[in-house]
């Protein structure tokens, strides 16, 4: 195993240098990045490409945690929830996210909202049994409503008090961009270029995960959904030939009160978390993005997590118990 | 809650988050997934210019997709064919009459100079066809169909059965085929007799001679073909195939409505014109081909994906018969891929020598007064000495992971030659151009 230096101005969370680990049939590359182990599997390249491949995902990972990230001080998105009213100009990339975001709060019909974050200030899901007071919830929920926001690319205004989150997007849009750069690297090395049939990689951020398609024999990638029982233990192992696969749930981050467990999922329209949804949910769809909404569409259906995902004859996966 | 609980909402997010991510999000083409129908429809419209054949076909292709990888495929088509197409007749400096095909529908008048079309070429056919295919075990597999069609006066039914074998970890792929068709025609008039004399219209006469130059009103054509083909992936970007097919027809393979004018030889005032008899009515014989036809074609076939994902597609068919036809065809195609969309310029060219029995026209002498000295003779342009340019374009784009749409548009350019005739003959046409257009709509699903 080997560890790889990257350079620290493209590391501004200091995490640990990624480590590459090359076995005879496929190599991983590892690190951290958005709370979550990260793996980059590859069958079919040589040590150098697997080794280029690796820092270029930890630096991809890493450029999208820094800019998106709500805890960093001077990133765009710091800027805007900071703006206390005025307007922000945004780059391209955060504009489609936004524009994203949007639609997916419309097809939602409002239930999906990049503004509820601020409810974490009243809801803190440590396992523990202390839920909120009522009056609390009532007045944060004030500050909650992408209506209130004044997106009109490239400007978007959000009111004083008001935030916005990507949390609920950003670890699957990080899987995919992954990806796509490590294919476009792979493709644009000028001696070994390679048809997409020639080699495979999996890209996996803490269970997100997206692969360009089958290994180079033919065999897919194994993949093990984890139980919300006992962590660390799949309870369904699936083979995967190409797509990805995103989880949604509650596995690690729920209050327990009177016997009832509250998942994390919150209900912007009233502030408390989604009523009777599953422990999790995990959903197959070409992109990791995708798959990632449906699959958070599915939580904020409560009950119907099942119904809704069999109407939209999605691949999936659902743990009630 | 209420989401959109319809299809239509994993649809509108996949697509919102194709923009997210860019063009190369994952529109992956979900082909051949068990237990799902893959459903490719299309609607062609076929025109010729001068007001000529006019064709539209409507095309549905269903293939259910079951375990370890077997298919059904049931694939209908309807041709509606309408307007005119040339007899065989040879324009002419006078007005000419010709009897419709039926012998019943009257007579049509072709202008002096005018090429001789028949307008009464109308008709409907129904294709019905169903195909299976299954692997036998890892090296083997095979294939087999009927199919069925049936228009006004014409039915063919046929059989076939494939065979294919792996090799080199299915880098190679030998297949053999064998295909039997059956086909019964029944036109309306009945059969003609062989080079004999078209019934003269509005003659008192004429029940009788039409009665007298028709012979049964059925016959039959038995088809046997058999295929010989390797494919091979020679490298990752390219994969080629060679077939080899003889194809043996035997039964009646001749056009019941078409016609030879007889063209006088003799010298002096009518030299080149049309042959009259003794009331001055021009002479025209039914049209008569041999009864068995041995065709032998060898084709190449070449795909290659450039490093940008477009792809060349390029193929060469030499065809050979005992008609004295060769033929050759050139057809290359060019993939441009544009993300979910593709555009696909189109080229074809196709030549072909005449065959042995075909002459533009029947001359006086080979007429013998009634007592023709040939055996066969068609003036069928479609036997004779052609060249063909197609020229097409065609896009595609795909909606998600299962619907893709597309339009092709092409145009068709054929010119003819042959013997330029005598006499007064050679002051006519022969062998007028024909071009056509082509659009398609297709959706797949």
């Amino acid at each position: 195993m080997q560890r790889l230096n990257i350079p620290t101005p493209l590391n501004p969370h200091n995490h640990p240098n990624p480590t590459l680990q090359i076995n005879p049939d496929y190599s991983i590359g590892r690190f951290e990045a958005m709370a979550s182990p990260c793996e980059i599997l590859m069958a079919g390249l040589s040590e150098n490409e697997a080794k280029a491949l690796t820092v270029t995902a930890a630096q991809e990972a890493w450029r999208i945690e820094h800019k998106f990230s709500r805890y960093v001080a001077d990133n765009i998105v710091s800027k805007i929830n900071s703006s206390t009213g005025d307007a922000v100009e945004v780059d391209e990339e955060t504009a489609r996210l936004l524009d994203y975001a949007k639609q997916c709060y419309e097809l939602s019909d409002g239930y999906f909202d990049i503004t509820s974050g601020v409810l974490r200030k009243v809801w803190r899901f440590d396992g523990s049994d202390k839920l909120p007071e009522k009056s609390d919830v009532a007045n944060t929920l004030e500050q909650v409503g992408w209506h209130r926001i004044n997106w009109s690319s490239p400007f978007i205004t959000v009111p004083e008090g008001m935030e916005i989150d990507f949390g609920g997007i950003g670890k699957e849009y990080a899987v995919d961009q992954t990806l796509q750069k490590l294919q476009q690297l792979v493709q644009q090395k000028p001696s070994e270029k390679q048809a997409p049939s020639e080699y495979s990689i999996l890209v996996n951020f803490g269970g997100d995960l997206a692969c360009s398609g089958p290994r180079p024999d033919g065999r897919p990638w194994q993949v093990g959904i984890e139980s919300n029982h006992a962590l660390n233990q799949a309870v369904a192992s699936l083979s995967i030939y190409q797509g990805a696969l995103a989880t949604s749930g509650d596995s690690r981050r729920y209050l327990q009160h009177n016997g009832v467990r509250y998942g994390h999922v919150l209900d912007p329209k009233t502030g408390w978390p989604v009523l009777k949804s599953p422990h999790s949910v995990t959903v197959a769809a070409p992109s990791c993005t995708l798959a990632g909404m449906l699959a958070t569409f599915a939580l904020l259906k409560g009950e119907q997590a099942e119904d809704f995902l069999k109407d939209q004859q999605a691949k999936y996966w659902v743990q009630w118990g | 809650m209420q989401l959109k609980t319809n299809k239509q909402l994993s649809k509108t997010l996949a697509a919102a988050t194709c923009t997210l991510l860019g063009s190369q999000a994952g529109l992956v083409e979900a082909q051949g997934e068990v237990g799902t129908w893959d459903v490719d429809t299309a609607v062609l419209y076929y025109a010729e210019s001068d007001d000529r054949v006019q064709a539209a076909e409507p095309v549905i292709s269903a293939t259910r997709n079951y375990e370890n990888d077997q298919k059904l495929n049931i694939k209908l088509v309807v041709d509606t064919l309408t307007g005119a197409s040339p007899t065989g007749a040879t324009p002419s400096d006078t007005v000419q009459t010709f009897t419709r095909p039926s012998g019943r529908g009257g007579s049509y008048e072709i202008k002096s100079g005018e090429q001789p079309l028949d307008d009464t070429f109308i008709d409907t056919r129904v294709a019905l066809s169903t195909q299976w295919s299954s692997p036998i075990n890892r090296d083997w597999a095979y294939s087999t169909g009927i199919y069925g069609s049936a228009e006004y006066d014409y039915i063919s039914t046929g059989i076939n059965g494939n065979i294919l074998r792996y090799l080199n970890n299915k880098n190679t792929t030998l297949n053999a085929g064998m295909a039997i068709s059956h086909d019964i025609i029944t036109p309306e008039g009945d059969i003609p007799v062989p080079l004999s004399r078209m019934a003269i219209p509005n003659t008192p006469d004429f029940d009788q001679d039409f009665a007298d130059s028709r012979d049964g009103s059925e016959e039959t054509k038995d088809i046997i073909d058999l295929m010989f083909g390797v494919t091979q992936v020679i490298n990752r970007r390219m994969i080629m195939q060679f077939n080899y097919s003889i194809s043996l027809s035997d039964g009646y393979l001749t056009d019941p409505f078409k016609i030879l004018s007889v063209i006088d030889d003799q010298a002096g005032a009518n030299y080149g014109g049309n042959l009259t008899d003794a009331d001055g009515n021009n002479i025209y014989l039914y049209e008569n081909r041999p009864d068995s036809r041995m065709k032998h074609a060898f084709y190449w076939q070449t795909k290659y994906q450039l490093l940008n994902g477009d792809i060349i597609d390029g193929s060469y068919r030499l065809m050979v018969d005992d008609w004295g036809i060769t033929s050759h065809t050139f057809d290359m195609t060019y993939r441009w891929q544009l993300g979910n969309d593709y555009l696909e310029p189109h080229v074809r060219y196709y030549m072909q020598s005449e065959a042995d029995f075909y002459q533009r026209y029947i001359t006086s002498t080979e007429y013998n007064n009634g007592a023709p000295t040939l055996t066969e003779a068609s003036a069928d342009y479609r036997l004779g000495d052609l060249d063909t340019w197609t020229l097409g374009l065609k896009y595609g784009h795909r909606l998600d992971n299962d619907q893709e749409l597309s339009v092709r548009l092409e145009y068709y350019q054929q010119t003819s030659n042959g013997d330029s005739g005598i006499g007064k003959l050679t002051d006519q046409e022969l062998y007028p151009d024909t071009s056509a257009i082509i659009v398609q709509l297709g959706y797949s699903f």
